[in-house]
């Protein structure tokens, strides 16, 4: 029962950080049927700079609490940014032309970003300050929960929530699920496209950026291929819940986190990622339009 | 006769007849690589070589058959490892698990096109990315204790023609310069054939093809056996060349090379994806002391390249379907 819990927790854990990046990846396909691979690398690039923050103030008198907080902001501040250039350099010139061309830009920033963070920080892992939080542990049932658990999976709530409440009861949440479903209708109804575009570039890897930190402080390492591992996960939740589906992407996340947890928990650690893969292909075979999709938005 | 010339436009016979003999030509001139350079510009060339066979048979499953393969590294590294085990544990020569290399390659590629051709644009991506990792993992995983784990295999021996040992680079760029050579040929010939004319047809309209009775499964399927077998034939060259395989070749990101080679170099295109192999694998061999910079050059030029000429580099000619 002890095993139980704990790997509930877990999977919630790691369930919530695949969600806040999996909506990254869900918004963008949803407004421009892109595979956005550089949405991961971002993530972990969000990581790396608030791990910079962290380091450089480390003794600088300031609570963990406060460090953290500003961590926080400048990786949403700053990956925000680089998500609306990767937007206006690599994918905007590409609007028109053939899909295939997107995707090699996308690989191709992807490959960029990842670089770019071994060449700047190096190719070894990195670790994150211990101290920064209270390390105090709830025990439930015989199942240890840490404080940071609770904090990630109450956070993630927070943020999703937010989105939710921003995509299906603003004005401007309306436009982006109109794009979504149709541009060029969208654009004779007046809704500026490229805006809701750029918005949806500045949402998205915001919260990517959050969920990145959170992988770092929760596994304690960020390293620079951890972007394509973490964003791969982060997507195959996207699909289980029906890629371009917000609600589709948290639901997804989350029950691919407690998917993982178990696998690993009582399958085996080694097979683990291999049984997560069939999981998705079976997913792609069985119901390619994931677990909430609406049925014709297999067409592509 | 002026009327005959615009109902089938060719190009002006000159112009035809040159590009027509550049190929052979320079693939001639290829041959004499190892009597002007060093041994180890010959690797280059081998390298390239092979790399052009894997890059040309991902080119009749993406650029020719329209389906989104990310995970072409599969079958290369099923030739690979064919070749790898049934020359080192079971001590076949080399040229024996050539023909068994190619079937296995193709056979995985017809069974995955199955389940695969259910699959259209991104979804079949995705797919191939999944079987490219579960691949990798199973190799690295050792189940049976056949591939060797993390480490691979080592000491894959030489291959012998004729009692004729090909032991050093030369012999060896020759072998694989001989194998570049037929697949061109080869694909000459998919340009001409039955498969190759309903490949274009199905990439063009899918429905349309199905109602002049073209048999979309079937050539779905023969696609993805071409495809899958060309590179298992790469596989064996470079488990010849590197007489060592492990899992770190064949990940995803080689996959991703292969693809960006593909439509970075002009999809459907075969100067154009031997360009492309050229940029992608030759140019890193040369600027070795650079070699932390590789993929960060890669994806400047990948952006680039699809942002300036998103039809590729040297796109493919425009051809009566």
């Amino acid at each position: 029962m002890g095993t139980f819990i704990q790997q509930v927790f877990n999977g919630l854990t790691v369930g919530g950080i695949y969600a806040l990046i999996a909506l990254g990846y869900t918004m963008v396909y949803g407004v421009m049927r892109l595979i956005n691979f550089a949405h991961g690398d971002l993530c972990i690039l969000g990581a790396f700079i608030g791990l910079t923050l962290l380091t450089g103030a480390a003794g600088s008198g300031h609570s963990g609490a406060v460090l953290l907080l500003l961590a926080f902001v400048l990786a949403v501040v700053v990956i925000a940014i680089a998500g609306v250039v990767l937007e206006l350099v690599a994918y905007r010139p590409l609007r028109k032309a053939d899909r295939l061309s997107a995707v090699v830009s996308a690989l191709g920033a992807s490959l960029l970003i990842e670089n770019s963070i071994m060449l700047i920080w190096g190719p070894d892992v990195h670790v994150f300050p211990a101290d920064l939080l209270p390390a105090t542990t709830w025990s439930v049932a015989g199942a240890n929960i840490t404080f940071v658990q609770v904090m990630i999976i109450l956070s993630s709530v927070l943020l999703m929530a937010a989105l939710y409440f921003f995509i299906h009861h603003t004005r401007f949440g309306t436009a982006i699920r109109a794009t979504a479903i149709d541009q060029d209708t969208a654009k004779l109804m007046g809704i500026k496209v490229n805006q809701v575009i750029l918005t949806v570039f500045v949402v998205g890897p915001a919260l990517g950026a959050i969920g990145g930190l959170f992988v770092g402080i929760y596994y304690r390492e960020a390293y620079f291929t951890m972007g394509w591992t973490y964003g791969l996960y982060a997507f195959i939740a996207a699909i289980l819940g029906g890629i371009g589906n917000i609600p589709g992407a948290m639901v997804g996340g989350v029950l691919l986190g407690l998917f993982n947890a178990f696998a690993a928990g009582y399958i085996s650690s080694s097979w683990q990622d291999a049984i997560t893969f069939a999981l998705l292909i079976a997913i792609l075979l069985v119901r390619p339009t994931g677990l909430l999709g609406e049925p014709d938005a297999g067409k592509v | 006769m002026s009327g005959h010339t615009q109902s089938q436009p060719v190009p002006p016979p000159s112009r035809f007849r040159v590009s027509g003999l550049a190929g052979p030509l320079l693939w001639a001139v290829g041959l004499a690589i190892p009597a002007v350079f060093d041994s180890s510009w010959v690797a280059i060339a081998a390298v390239f070589a092979i790399y052009a066979i894997n890059a040309l048979s991902e080119d009749v499953i993406l650029g020719r058959g329209g389906m989104f393969d990310m995970g072409h590294a599969v079958y290369f590294g099923i030739g690979a490892y064919v070749t790898a085990i049934l020359n080192t544990s079971f001590g076949w020569p080399i040229f024996a698990t050539l023909p068994a290399a190619i079937l296995l390659a193709a056979a995985a590629g017809a069974l995955l096109a199955g389940p695969l051709m259910r699959l259209r644009g991104d979804y079949l991506l995705v797919a191939t990315i999944g079987f490219n990792a579960i691949f990798v993992l199973t190799m690295q995983n050792d189940p049976g204790d056949i591939t060797g784990g993390s480490d691979g295999i080592t000491g894959i021996g030489v291959p012998s023609l004729f009692g004729l040992s090909l032991a050093s680079q030369s012999a060896m760029f020759w072998l694989d310069w001989v194998v570049l050579g037929v697949v061109l040929l080869l694909m000459r010939n998919l340009d001409r054939c039955e498969l190759g004319r309903a490949q274009r047809y199905l990439k063009q309209d899918e429905l349309a093809a199905a109602t002049l009775g073209v048999d979309a499964r079937k050539v779905k399927t023969q696609t993805f056996a071409l495809g899958a077998g060309l590179a298992g034939l790469a596989g064996t060259l470079f488990a010849v060349q590197l007489s060592t395989v492990s899992p770190a070749s064949f990940v995803f990101t080689e996959s991703v090379t292969l693809f960006a080679v593909v439509i970075v170099g002009g999809p459907g295109s075969v100067p154009g994806v031997l360009l492309g192999t050229a940029l992608m694998f030759v140019v890193p061999q040369i600027f070795r002391d650079f070699a932390q910079y590789r993929y960060f050059v890669f994806g400047i030029a990948m952006i680039a390249v699809m942002v300036l000429r998103p039809q590729g580099l040297w796109p493919q000619r425009r051809r009566r379907a």
